[in-house]
C-alpha cells in the first residue's frame, strides 16, 4: 500500500528525506486513512514526529510557539495554551481521545481540510506558520499558508516546523460551535469561532472564522466590523444573520446541503449573541 | 408462590465474562486451523447486469490459489439464505452463484487462496462480461409498470409476483374498516418512513470451513440459527446432512443480522472443491453492502376513534423493500402488523396490508424488532396525533385502549409467521404500571403542560408504547439435555445460541433454581449440531421463553430422577424428600444425602444408571412483553440540532431471570433504536452503490449523544413461561422512532415522519413551518 517508513535522524535529513519525495507522517490519522481509502500510494514516509523541532512548545514574550508534531492532547493539557482558550476549544473537539492523542497540530494543518477544526482558532489568532525547506527558513500567515481544501503553499521538500500564535491585547470572549450530526467523533458540518472584545455589553471589536462553508476556513469581514460598536445581544445582530450567509460558498456533500450550511452559518451568530449575553 | 430463590431473578456473574473480560480467544476467527486457505469474494459493480461471461485463466494463474468457483461451475439450487425453521417462508429466489447479480456488492465469483494477498490478486484478475440492465432503486419504480424484472429467473420458487417485483404480501382484513372509518368521529393518518439502516454488530460476518479426522464438514461459524445453517448447508451442496457439523462459538453480536446464512455455503464449497480448510469474512465494507440490512419502509397508518378516544377502526398499510433477494420478506411484512395491531385491541374493524418489493439495492433481512419497529413508528406517531385531536393527553389516550390480561385480539389468530396465526389470550400484562412509572420518571405530566425554551432551545417529551412476543407460535422448538456427573455437578447441553446475549447464563440459572444448586455447578455446552438438540435459534426473542421452559422441563426431570436415586438409597418414600441446597433431605427422618453422594452413588455404587434428561419445548403461544417509552428532547431551532436529554424505557418482561442483562436487552435495543431515530441512514448513488459503507460515514450514537437510558423492569408473573419470564430482547427498539419524534413535536409543533431526524431534515421542517 505504501513504501517504507524511515525515520530521520535530525531536521536537515528530514528535509532532504521530503525533497527526495517522500511525505511527512506524524500522527498518521489523516495519513493513514487516505492511503487505505486508496486515495493515496506515497513512495516513502518520512516520520517527523519525534524530531525535536517540531516538538517545540515555547513561550515568548510575543506569543506561544508549538511544534507542528505536538498532539492535541498534549496541547489541551499543556498549561502553557491557557492563553489561548479558543484554541484548546477547538482543539477539544476534534475526533475523540485516543485520535487526539495521535493527531497534530501540524497535520491538521497540513491536511488543509476546510472542516479542520483546529484551523479556527488559527485563523482567528492570526497565527504564523513556520516552513523549513532546502531553501532554508520562511513563515507565512495561516490564511497565505491555506490555499484549498488540501491544498497549502508548502513547496516541494518543505515541511512545518512550527505554528507561531501571537498574544491578543486584551481579555476577549472565546466561542466555539461546531455543527455536526452527533456529538463524539464528528467531522463538522458548520462551525463558527469567534474572539469578541466587549465594553460591558457593547462589542468593541470582534473576530469571527467558520469552518466547512467554503475551500478555506472563513473570516467574515464585513460581519465583523458591522459588530463594532453594537451591543452582545441577539435582537442587536438580527440583521446581520443574512450578511453573514451570504458571506460563506458551501458545497453539498454526504454531510449536509450547501443551503443548510448557509442558512446555519448565519444562525450560528445569533448562538454567539445568546453566548456572550448569557455568559456571567 | 414466590419461594425463596437462589439463582432466578439474581444478576449472577455471566458464564463467559472472565473470558472474554481477559480476551481468550472464544470467537469464530480466534482458532487457527493449520494449511487454512483464505476466501474472498467478487462483488458486482453493478446493480443489476446479466454476467455474459467468465474468464478465470489469468486469475488461477496467481501463485497460491487454489479454487475460484462462479455460476460456470457450480450447481443451480434456488434457496433462501434466511435461517428460518421448516417449512421455510421466505422465498427460493437465491442461488449460489449466478447468471445475473440484483445489487452492487452482490456476489459473482468466491476465490480460495494460501493467503489474502493472492486471493485479492486473484479477484482482480477475474475477467467478467457484463451486459447492464436498467437498475431499480425505489420501491415506486419497482412496482411501476414496465418495471424491470429483478427475479426473471425460472427456477425461483415461491415468489408472490416475480413479473410484478413483488417478493410477498398479504392482506388481511378483520370486520369493515373503510366504513368503521367513515363513522368514525376522530380520524387520523400518517405515513412513516426509514431507510436502510445497519444492524453494526462489532463482529463481522465469518466462518472457518474445515474437516474433522473422519472428513466430516465442520463449520465454525458466527451465526445465531446453528441448526439451520446445517440444514441450508447440507441441502444447497447436497451434502448427507449427517456429515456437517455446525459449531457456534461466542459471537460478536447479530441483531438479526446472522440469521442469515450467507458466507458458510460458500466457505463449504471451497473446503469441499480444494479439500482444504477455508476461512471466509466479511470485511466491514461488505458487512454493510452484502450481509443484511434492516427492511426500509413506509408504512401508513388510519386510526378512527370515537368521542371518548377509543379507536374503533385500524388500517396500516406497509411498503417494504426487501432489496435484490426475498430473505425474510414475508415473515418481517407480517409482523409489521401482527405485533403491532394487537396492542389496541379495542379497535373491532381492522386492516393490514402491505407488500415487500424487489429491488437492485442491498438485501434487507431479520433485524431486531422484525418489522414491529416500522409499524410502530406509525402507530404510535399515529396514536400522538390522534391525542392531540382530541385534545387528551397521549398517555391517557394509550390507557383507554391498550390490550389488558384476559383480553385476546383477532390479530393473534389472522397473522401469524407468513401463514395464518394462533389465537391468543394474554396472560400477563403490566402496561399500565410501566406507563405511570414511566410518566412518574421522567415528569411526564408537568413537562407536557408547561414546555421549556431556552433562547433557541425548544424541549418537549413524547412517548410510545409497544408490545412484541416471544417465539414464534406453533413453529419454534428448543430442547435440552441434562447430565448429572458422578462429582453431583451438571452439565447442561442447549441447542439454544448464545449470541452475547447471556442465554447460556440464564438457562444456567433457571436449571440451577429447579436443581437448588449454585449456578457455578452447573457447565453449559451450546450450539454444537453434533452434540447439543436442536434448538431453532436466537432470533423471534425466543431464548428465555422457549429454549428456558424446555430447559425447566429437563431440570424437573433430572430433579426426580435425582430424588428417586435418593429414596433407593435412604429406603424412603420419594415424598418425603426433598431437594434443597445440593442436598435430599428426608423431612420424616432427617436423613440426608449430598448431590455429590447421589451422583457418585448412581454412577458407580448400585442401580447404575445415568442421572439424565432430554426435553423439548414447542412455543404453545407468544406472551407479549410491554414497554411504555418516554423521551426528552432539546431541539436547537437554529441549527436542527436534537439533544436527547432522557429516556426512560418501562418495560414488562415478565420475572427477569437476569435483572442486569434484560436491562442490559433493554439499554442497548434502545441505543440501536436512538441511532435510527437521530444518526443513521445508508446512502446510494444514481447508480446503486453505497457511498457510506463505513462507521466514519456512518454514524451510530457515540456515549456522549446516548443520556443514560433509565430502564425500569416492571414485574409481571407469565403463567407460561419459566419461572413467570417473558422476552426482553427486542420489544426496545420500538419504543425510540416514534418516542422521539413525538417528543419533538411536542418541542417544536414539526412532525417528522421520516428517519432519521437528522439537523438538516429538521431546519428544513421548521423552516417550512414558519
Ligand atoms: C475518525 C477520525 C475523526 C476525525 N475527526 C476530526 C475532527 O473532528 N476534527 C478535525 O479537525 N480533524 C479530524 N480528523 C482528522 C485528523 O485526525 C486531524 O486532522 C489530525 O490533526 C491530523 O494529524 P496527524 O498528525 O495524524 O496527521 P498525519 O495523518 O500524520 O498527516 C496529515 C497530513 O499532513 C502532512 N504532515 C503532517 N505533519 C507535517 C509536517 N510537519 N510538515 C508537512 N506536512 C505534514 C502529512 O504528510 C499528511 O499529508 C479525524 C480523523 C479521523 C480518522
Amino acid at each position: 500500500m505504501f513504501g517504507p517508513i524511515v525515520k530521520p535522524k535530525d531536521l536537515r535529513e528530514a528535509v532532504q528525506r521530503v525533497a527526495e519525495g517522500g511525505r511527512p507522517l506524524a500522527g498518521g490519522t489523516d495519513l493513514f486513512v487516505r492511503i487505505r481509502k486508496g486515495l493515496e500510494k506515497p513512495g516513502m514516509l518520512v516520520y517527523v514526529g519525534e524530531l525535536p523541532e517540531l516538538g517545540v512548545l515555547r513561550a515568548t514574550r510575543e506569543g506561544l510557539e508549538i511544534g507542528a508534531a505536538r498532539t492535541h492532547s498534549e496541547l489541551l493539557e499543556s498549561p502553557l495554551t491557557e492563553p489561548f482558550p479558543i484554541l484548546r476549544k477547538t482543539l477539544g473537539t476534534i475526533a475523540s481521545p485516543a485520535l487526539r492523542a495521535m493527531g497534530t497540530l501540524g497535520g491538521n494543518l497540513v491536511n488543509a481540510s476546510p472542516a479542520g477544526d483546529s484551523l479556527v482558532a488559527l485563523y482567528l489568532l492570526e497565527a504564523q506558520v513556520r516552513i523549513v525547506g532546502p531553501q532554508g527558513e520562511r513563515e507565512l500567515f495561516v490564511q497565505e499558508f491555506i490555499q484549498g481544501p488540501g491544498k497549502t503553499g508548502l513547496r516541494p521538500g518543505e515541511l512545518v516546523v512550527s505554528v507561531f500564535l501571537p498574544y491578543v491585547e486584551g481579555e476577549p470572549v472565546s466561542y466555539f460551535r461546531k455543527v455536526g450530526r452527533r456529538q463524539a467523533l464528528y467531522i463538522s458540518v458548520v462551525s463558527l469561532g469567534a474572539l469578541v472584545w466587549l465594553d460591558g455589553e457593547k462589542i468593541t471589536k470582534a473576530r469571527l472564522a467558520l469552518g466547512s462553508v467554503a475551500p478555506t476556513v472563513v473570516r467574515p469581514r464585513a460581519v465583523e466590523e458591522a459588530l463594532v460598536g453594537r451591543l452582545a445581544h441577539v435582537e442587536a445582530v438580527q440583521d446581520l444573520v443574512s450578511l453573514l450567509s451570504s458571506l460563506v460558498q458551501p458545497i453539498s456533500d454526504l454531510r449536509a446541503s450547501a443551503d443548510y450550511r448557509r442558512k446555519v452559518s448565519g444562525n450560528l451568530l445569533l448562538d454567539l449573541a445568546l453566548f456572550l449575553q448569557n455568559r456571567k | 408462590m414466590e419461594a425463596q430463590r437462589i439463582a432466578v431473578g439474581k444478576s449472577v456473574l455471566k458464564l463467559d465474562a472472565l473470558a472474554l473480560a481477559t480476551g481468550q480467544p472464544k470467537f469464530t476467527l480466534d482458532l487457527d486451523v493449520p494449511g487454512c486457505l483464505v476466501g474472498k469474494i467478487l462483488p458486482s459493480p453493478h446493480a443489476h447486469a446479466e454476467i455474459v461471461s467468465i474468464d478465470t485463466g489469468e486469475a488461477e494463474k496467481v501463485p497460491g490459489v487454489r479454487a475460484i468457483l462462479h455460476f460456470g461451475n457450480t450447481e443451480r439450487i434456488p434457496y433462501t439464505t434466511a435461517g428460518q425453521g421448516w417449512p421455510e417462508p421466505s422465498p427460493y429466489d437465491t442461488v449460489l452463484f449466478d447468471r445475473k447479480v440484483r445489487f452492487v456488492g452482490d456476489r459473482v465469483a468466491a476465490v480460495a487462496a494460501e493467503t489474502e494477498e493472492a486471493a485479492e490478486q486473484a479477484l482482480a484478475k477475474i475477467k467478467v462480461e457484463y451486459k447492464v440492465l436498467p437498475a431499480v432503486l425505489t420501491i415506486e419504480k419497482a412496482l411501476a409498470g414496465g418495471a424491470p424484472v429483478i427475479h426473471d429467473e425460472a427456477d425461483c420458487e415461491g415468489v408472490y409476483d416475480p413479473k410484478h417485483n413483488i417478493a410477498a404480501a398479504v392482506d388481511i382484513p378483520v370486520g369493515d374498516v373503510a366504513k368503521a372509518l367513515a363513522k368514525a368521529t376522530h380520524r387520523v393518518e400518517v405515513s412513516c418512513e426509514i431507510p436502510y439502516f445497519q444492524h453494526a454488530a462489532l463482529e463481522p460476518h465469518c466462518v472457518i470451513a474445515y474437516f474433522d479426522e473422519d472428513g466430516r464438514l465442520v463449520l465454525r461459524t458466527a451465526t445465531q440459527v446453528p441448526f439451520h445453517v446445517r440444514r441450508i448447508v447440507a441441502r444447497v451442496l447436497r451434502l448427507d446432512p449427517k456429515q456437517v457439523r455446525v459449531i457456534k462459538p461466542r459471537i460478536g453480536g447479530g441483531f438479526g443480522s446472522k440469521q442469515e446464512v450467507i458466507l458458510e455455503p460458500i466457505a463449504a464449497a471451497l473446503a469441499l472443491r480444494t479439500g482444504r480448510p477455508v476461512k471466509l469474512a466479511y470485511s466491514r465494507e461488505e458487512v454493510f453492502v452484502a450481509s443484511r440490512t434492516r427492511h426500509p419502509m413506509k408504512v401508513t397508518v388510519q386510526l378512527g376513534a370515537d368521542e371518548r378516544g377509543v379507536v374503533q377502526a385500524l388500517d396500516m398499510e406497509a411498503l417494504s423493500n426487501t432489496g435484490a433477494y426475498g430473505t425474510h420478506s414475508l415473515t418481517v411484512l407480517s409482523n409489521v402488523g401482527s405485533k403491532t395491531l394487537p396492542l389496541y385491541n379495542k379497535a373491532q374493524h381492522l386492516r393490514f396490508h402491505g407488500k415487500a418489493v424487489y429491488t437492485n439495492l442491498p438485501v434487507a433481512g431479520a433485524y431486531r424488532g422484525y418489522g414491529a419497529t416500522q409499524g410502530y413508528f406509525a402507530l404510535e406517531v399515529a396514536m400522538d396525533m390522534l391525542a392531540e385531536k382530541l385534545g387528551m393527553d397521549p398517555l391517557e389516550l394509550r390507557l383507554r385502549n391498550h390490550i389488558r390480561a384476559g383480553e385476546t385480539s383477532p390479530i393473534f389468530e389472522k397473522i401469524g409467521e407468513g401463514r395464518e396465526g394462533k389465537a391468543q389470550v394474554v396472560r400477563s400484562c403490566q402496561l399500565e404500571e410501566c406507563l405511570r412509572l414511566g410518566a412518574e420518571r421522567i415528569g411526564w405530566y408537568d413537562k407536557r403542560r408547561s414546555p421549556r425554551r431556552e433562547g433557541p432551545w425548544a424541549y418537549g417529551v413524547g412517548l410510545a408504547c409497544a408490545m412484541q412476543g416471544s417465539g414464534i407460535t406453533g413453529i419454534d422448538m428448543a430442547a435440552a439435555t441434562l447430565v448429572m456427573q458422578d462429582d453431583g455437578t451438571f452439565r447442561l447441553l442447549v441447542g439454544a445460541t448464545d449470541i452475547g446475549t447471556g442465554s447460556d447464563t440464564i438457562l444456567a440459572q433457571i436449571a440451577a433454581e429447579v436443581l437448588s444448586v449454585p449456578v457455578d455447578k452447573i457447565f453449559v455446552y451450546s450450539s454444537d449440531t453434533d452434540f447439543t438438540p436442536f434448538d431453532t435459534g436466537a432470533y423471534a426473542s425466543s431464548t428465555t421463553y422457549v429454549s428456558g421452559n424446555a430447559v425447566l422441563k429437563a431440570a424437573q426431570e433430572v430433579r426426580n430422577q435425582i430424588l428417586e436415586v435418593a429414596a433407593q438409597a435412604l429406603a424412603e418414600p420419594v415424598d418425603h424428600l426433598e431437594l434443597a441446597s445440593g442436598r435430599v433431605v428426608s423431612s420424616k427422618t432427617g436423613k440426608a444425602l449430598t448431590l455429590q453422594e447421589i451422583g457418585h452413588r448412581a454412577i458407580y455404587v448400585v442401580h447404575q444408571r445415568q442421572i439424565a434428561a432430554t426435553a423439548s419445548f414447542t412455543c404453545p403461544e407468544s406472551p407479549p412483553p410491554f414497554a411504555a417509552f418516554f423521551a426528552e428532547v432539546a431541539v436547537d431551532t437554529e441549527t436542527g440540532v436534537v439533544r436527547l436529554e432522557r429516556f426512560v424505557a418501562a418495560v414488562d418482561c415478565g420475572v427477569a431471570i437476569h435483572p442486569k442483562l434484560a436491562e442490559g436487552q433493554v439499554e442497548g435495543a434502545v441505543v440501536q433504536g436512538i441511532g435510527h431515530a437521530l444518526y443513521e441512514e445508508m446512502h446510494f448513488s444514481p447508480n446503486g452503490r453505497c457511498t457510506n459503507p463505513n462507521f466514519f460515514d456512518y454514524k451510530v450514537p457515540y456515549a456522549l449523544d446516548v443520556p443514560p437510558i433509565e430502564t425500569i423492569l416492571v414485574p409481571s408473573h407469565e403463567p407460561t413461561g419459566p419461572f413467570g419470564a417473558k422476552s426482553v430482547g427486542e420489544v426496545g427498539i420500538n419504543g425510540p422512532l416514534p418516542a422521539i419524534s413525538n417528543a419533538i413535536y411536542q418541542a417544536t409543533g414539526v412532525r417528522l415522519t421520516r428517519a432519521p431526524f437528522g439537523p438538516q431534515r429538521l431546519l428544513g421542517a421548521l423552516k417550512g413551518r414558519r
